[in-house]
């Protein structure tokens, strides 16, 4: 072997155990150090299987800490009923819980209606506490992968739960979960699906959002007549919204051509056009009628809105106004 | 063994240093080039690819690079131009005397020069996986897209060993064997997988696809097609296939090298 081949495999060699080694020591840590770091989505689609059709996520700490979330909670005081869920489970969702990603798996039928849900909530939770509560509750707690998993028939469904990591709990059916510890072990997770996850990367900087195959959350869903004609036209959608003193947001759905974005652009532009007009009639919404837009080319349909803060001023005077009868009887 | 061997050291440089070099460098960089374009228009803030005005994330990319770029077309071009001139090149060159009057087997000749195609392709293809990833995926993303990553090493690997070895044969059994590789790599098997029933059986493509661990892209006509009748084989399924493609081709271009007469045109 002369010299000059010599450096050469010595250099591809340096690349491919330079890079196997930079791997393995993330794999190891978790993650390299976040400074260096743009990731798309959070940590948990880790857990998320491949083939989910639909992901949202919400940033529970800051949706809770939002001042539309105050002034909601205003409107609506807390029921009774939060009080015994903490009581019961130890957890507090405003104080204990940081993040949920919600997810959609179809099943092994692959019945277009039916989907295997999975809720991956991250934060501060009692696994002692929660474990005796299943237990008592008929659970039985079983280990997969070496992860306690506890399963319960639920309505003919065994519905599973289970403590992914220190933090990190997993809510579904009990497939569903297997299949989040499958996916974090193996690798084989959503990270990998292109085509979803190039959505979620447009959707970072939002603190909700939601992305999915359209057909199958519609399919699930009773939607308005308007867009249930165009149901079989849509491919993808994604929804962001911020929430801070107001909401923005956006929502975004890809046709499967150019054709069928234009007509679903046509009649959002008659609906908006008919809101507009019905506005002029309640001078308080028109801040949130004028924010409407509609937006998207070729095959994407996107609207944006912006609910401001004063808007809920607004419909906490005509909260008040329906209660005020009430409150006098 | 050990004339396998020889031939191997001989081999390797000579292939390395050939003219085909230039144009495997030349394949294997463009991916690479466009990952050092996605880095720099990223580090500048701005989205480097939007599909329908959303943005592409960097790991969503790597993986439509696999597939797109190294699964479909290098591993099998690579295949192709090295696969089918491991013998059609001594014969064009009428050095295959010289090399058949050594003390060593006909197969074996044929041995150590697969697996010195085998060394300089998986030296020059894993690095250029191995750079592209680092440019496209963020750091926050290698704990978990590590694992998938080293799928898509082995499997690289293992689709130049099966694709070197089919066309080995095939450059060991025709006159013409580039046209008809070519035929085969970038005709038959495209086709073929979009028709529905076992004919796909016969392509390595099928086998290969299977095990790649990212989401395959919807990105022509024939993708969309090719995800509609698509009955991806098992992981322990597709591996035995291609475990018996690539003993079965070897043993048959090493059969045919040890049995076939070569007469050089004068």
């Amino acid at each position: 072997m002369t010299a000059k081949t010599r450096y050469f495999v010595l250099s591809a060699f340096a690349i491919l155990i330079g890079g196997l080694t930079t791997g393995l020591v993330a794999s190891y840590m978790g993650g390299l150090p976040v400074a260096l770091s743009r990731q798309a989505g959070p940590d948990d689609l880790a857990y998320v299987p491949p083939d989910a059709v639909a992901v949202a996520y919400a940033n529970v700490q800051e949706v809770m800490a939002s001042e539309l979330r105050q002034r909601l909670r205003k409107l609506h005081p807390e029921s009774p009923d939060h009080n015994d869920f903490e009581a019961k489970t130890g957890v507090d969702i405003e104080r204990d819980v940081d993040s949920v990603v919600a997810a959609l798996m179809p099943t092994a039928s692959g019945a277009p209606d039916d989907h295997r849900p999975l809720v991956l909530a991250r934060g501060r939770f009692d696994q002692v506490r929660i474990e005796g509560l299943a237990r008592d509750h008929g659970g039985q707690v079983s280990d997969y992968q070496g992860v306690r998993v506890i399963a319960h028939q639920d309505d003919g469904r065994t519905m599973g739960l289970g403590f992914l990591a220190p933090g990190v709990v997993a809510v579904g059916t009990l497939d569903g979960v297997h299949s989040a510890i499958d996916a974090h072990r193996s690798g084989r997770n959503v990270l990998s699906n292109t085509e979803l996850m190039r959505l979620v990367g447009e959707l970072d900087a939002n603190n909700a959002w939601a992305v999915g195959k359209f057909d199958a959350v519609a399919s699930s869903t009773a939607l308005p007549g308007g867009l249930q004609q165009h149901m079989p036209t849509l491919s993808w959608f994604s929804a962001a919204g911020h929430l801070n003193g107001g909401i923005t947001g956006t929502f975004k759905a890809e046709a499967k051509d150019d054709e069928a974005a234009k007509n679903l652009r046509d009649m959002l532009r008659g609906v908006m056009a008919m809101v507009k007009l019905q506005a002029g009639e309640k001078p308080e919404l028109r801040t949130f009628v004028d924010s409407l837009q509609l937006g998207g080319e070729g095959k994407t349909v996107a609207v944006g809105f912006s609910v401001p803060a004063q808007m809920f001023d607004v419909l906490e005077e005509m909260h008040a106004k329906d209660r005020r009868p009430a409150d006098v009887r | 063994m050990a004339a396998a061997r020889r031939v191997f050291e001989l081999s390797f440089s000579e292939m390395l240093w050939s003219r085909r070099t230039i144009f495997m460098a030349l394949v294997v960089g463009a991916p690479v080039l466009l990952a050092v374009i996605f880095r720099v228009v990223e580090t500048f803030g701005s989205p480097a690819i939007r599909v329908n005005g959303v943005r592409v994330a960097g790991g969503s990319i790597f993986g439509v690079m696999i597939w797109v770029m190294y699964v479909r077309i290098i591993v099998p071009l690579l295949g192709v131009f090295y696969g089918t001139s491991l013998m059609a090149d001594e014969v064009d060159d009428k050095t295959i005397t010289y090399l058949f009057t050594r003390p060593v087997g006909r197969g074996a000749v044929l041995l150590g020069k697969y697996l010195a195609y085998l060394a300089c392709t998986s030296l020059v293809v894993l690095p250029s996986v191995m750079l592209t990833y680092f440019l496209t995926v963020p750091f926050a993303q290698i704990a978990v897209t590590f694992r998938p990553l080293v799928l898509d090493l082995a499997i690289l690997a293992a689709g130049l060993a099966v694709y070197g070895a089919v066309f080995a044969f095939v450059g060991a059994r025709l006159k013409r064997p580039l046209l008809a590789g070519l035929v085969f790599a970038f005709g038959w098997e495209p086709v073929v997988l979009v028709v529905p029933g076992y004919v796909r059986q016969f392509t390595v493509a099928h086998h290969l696809q299977a095990l790649v661990p990212h989401a395959m892209p919807s990105d022509s006509t024939l993708s969309v097609i090719q995800g509609l009748f698509r009955q991806a084989p098992s992981a322990p399924e597709a591996l035995t296939w291609l475990a018996v493609l690539l003993a079965g081709f070897l043993w048959l271009a090493m059969r045919t090298v040890a049995r076939r007469e070569y007469v050089l045109e004068q």
